[in-house]
């Protein structure tokens, strides 16, 4: 707040007190007092009233921009009442009332929202447990009756199962709440997981697979790995090289970190389309080619699963040439590995 | 025979599982009430149990617990929940393996038949191939007192072709069996694969065992 303003808001109370000394002024012409008296009581007057509203403006200004530095310094600037001083002045007594009865409003209508959002990751997840039964009882009955028929039906089946899962980790990436556990995982465990479940695909396309120095263990959440592992494989098999598709899969250890990268030889990314592809709904040029079916939600989904587990997720491609994604787990007290 | 307890409340899996489980030699009982659940295990007499968590009325986590109290007792649990807390809940009830749905079968066998193995005493290392025999635990082929040594894969690919026997057995099925036990190879190296063991089998004397059935796949006579 500045003066000018301030001094504004006070229009009225100064034409009154103006009106007031010329009022007195006439008077004192009336009654032909001295040239002391004339000058004396209205100086006076005006001084007096300066002073009255000096420290008003001084108050205010103090609480007011103490008010604004503490938001700019605030990241959730809805936390202000917590943390704003009770002012020892009437108005900004009222100021704080309101901010913190629309706060209490604002956190009350958000936690709806948050609870609605939790219920619905709940109905998700119950939902999706139930599929999972007529799943495995399918490919139960197809184990037990193979042909091509049930072949082609499994394959279909393996589609099926990854989409509910695809739905079950993004219902998940998006609550609030911590939804993973941290616990020491081998590499090579994850790895053959995330390949085994592949296999049917893998085999079909006639994929070679190297995997090399995968020893290292990591604190992570596996599960959660290998639904990440998933989403990029399924892309290498998507674009893979026609003639002699390969996967390599390693991990190499940095000073600060373990990278795990997984490494094809197809078709690749166009380039300044690289870091576009973990955007949601981001097809690109590869993805608009009818018979690839992109949806733009693996990697855009492996991406912000990544960022709530604390670990780097980054892509490299040359096009025509090759695809490589890495996931980097730092080395810190909370997720260190040997 | 090994008899295997299926706790599970969905009647078609059940009766799917049992019908792949016989055929895998195994004996199957299966629970069709769920009342008293814990004593009825305990009164099967099976040497496994494969024991699904969400049934109705009681939690499969508390049946484990309640079985793991009074009996070691060989339990794989069988669930739709896919999280890592679920897991080390379960393993923490004592329960022996941990599988989501929907299984890899041949992961569910191999674990079956694994705890089987380290939880009987009499339990038989060696297959018997007939004109030879194949050792579990050292991944040799045996005949009277030779004795030749298969690498992991070779060792994998007789075992499967003597379930099979008889029958012929694809390229492609052969690749999806290794796969599921985590050896990743190619075609070519399955070839090469394939003649090593052809080779091997050779050097005990053992001709034309292995037949290439020429575009669909190999045969163990």
């Amino acid at each position: 707040m500045n003066f000018r303003n301030f001094i504004k808001d006070k229009v009225l109370q100064i034409f009154l007190i103006i009106f007031g000394v010329f009022t007195i002024e006439v008077f004192l012409i009336c009654f032909n007092c001295n040239l002391f008296l004339k000058i004396y009581i209205p100086v006076c007057i005006l001084i007096l009233y300066l002073i009255s509203i000096l420290p008003e403006y001084f108050i205010r200004k103090k609480f007011y921009n103490n008010l604004f530095d503490l938001l700019e310094g605030l990241e959730d600037k809805y936390l202000i009442a917590e943390i704003l001083q009770k002012p020892n002045f009437e108005d900004g007594k009222i100021l704080k009332e309101i901010i913190e009865i629309t706060d209490k409003s604002m956190i009350e209508n958000v936690n709806k929202y948050k609870y609605l959002q939790e219920d619905y990751k709940e109905y998700i997840e119950l939902w999706i447990h139930e599929v999972k039964t007529p799943i495995a009882t399918s490919k139960m009955i197809i184990e037990n009756n193979k042909n091509e028929a049930t072949k082609k039906i499994d394959e279909e089946l393996d589609k099926i199962d990854n989409y509910t899962e695809q739905a079950l980790f993004y219902a998940r990436s998006n609550v609030v709440s911590q939804d993973y556990y941290i616990k020491k995982s081998s590499l090579q465990d994850i790895v053959n997981e995330a390949i085994c479940k592949n296999r049917t695909n893998l085999i079909n396309e006639k994929f070679s697979i190297n995997l090399h120095d995968l020893e290292a263990t990591v604190n992570t959440d596996k599960k959660w790995i290998i639904f990440i592992l998933n989403q990029i494989i399924q892309n290498s098999i998507k674009y893979r090289n026609l003639k002699s598709p390969e996967l390599e899969i390693y991990s190499k250890k940095g000073k600060e970190n373990i990278i795990l990268c997984v490494k094809d030889n197809g078709i690749g990314i166009k380039k300044g389309e690289e870091q576009r592809v973990f955007e949601k709904g981001f097809t690109g040029t590869n993805g608009r080619v009818s018979n690839h079916k992109s949806t733009g939600i693996g990697l855009y989904l492996s991406k912000k699963l990544s960022d709530k587990l604390g670990i780097g997720i980054d892509l490299r491609s040359e096009e025509g040439k090759f695809t490589e994604v890495s996931l980097i787990f730092p080395r810190n007290s909370y997720n260190s590995f040997e | 025979m090994k008899k295997i307890l299926i706790v599970e409340d969905d009647e078609k899996l059940r009766e799917e599982l049992k019908i792949f489980l016989e055929k895998n030699g195994y004996e199957i009982d299966y629970l069709e009430s769920f009342d008293n659940i814990t004593q009825n295990i305990l009164d099967s007499k099976s040497d496994l149990v494969l024991l699904d968590i969400n049934l109705p009325r009681v939690d499969g986590e508390y049946v484990c617990k309640e079985v793991r109290k009074v009996s070691s007792l060989p339990i794989i649990i069988i669930t739709s929940r896919n999280n890592e807390i679920d897991e080390l809940l379960s393993i923490n009830y004592g329960a022996d393996h941990y599988v989501t749905k929907p299984f890899n079968i041949q992961i569910l066998l191999a674990k079956i038949s694994s705890l089987l193995r380290r939880t009987s005493f009499d339990g038989n290392d060696k297959i018997d191939g007939k004109e030879f025999i194949l050792n579990l635990s050292k991944s040799t082929i045996e005949k009277k007192d030779k004795q030749v040594e298969l690498t992991k894969n070779e060792f994998k690919i007789l075992k499967y072709l003597i379930e099979k026997r008889n029958k012929i057995v694809s390229r492609d099925e052969i690749m999806e069996y290794l796969w599921e036990s985590e050896s990743f190879i190619d075609d070519n190296t399955l070839t090469v694969n394939i003649t090593r063991l052809r080779g091997k089998l050779e050097e005990l004397g053992l001709k034309e065992l292995l037949q290439t059935k020429r575009g669909q796949g190999y045969m163990l006579v």
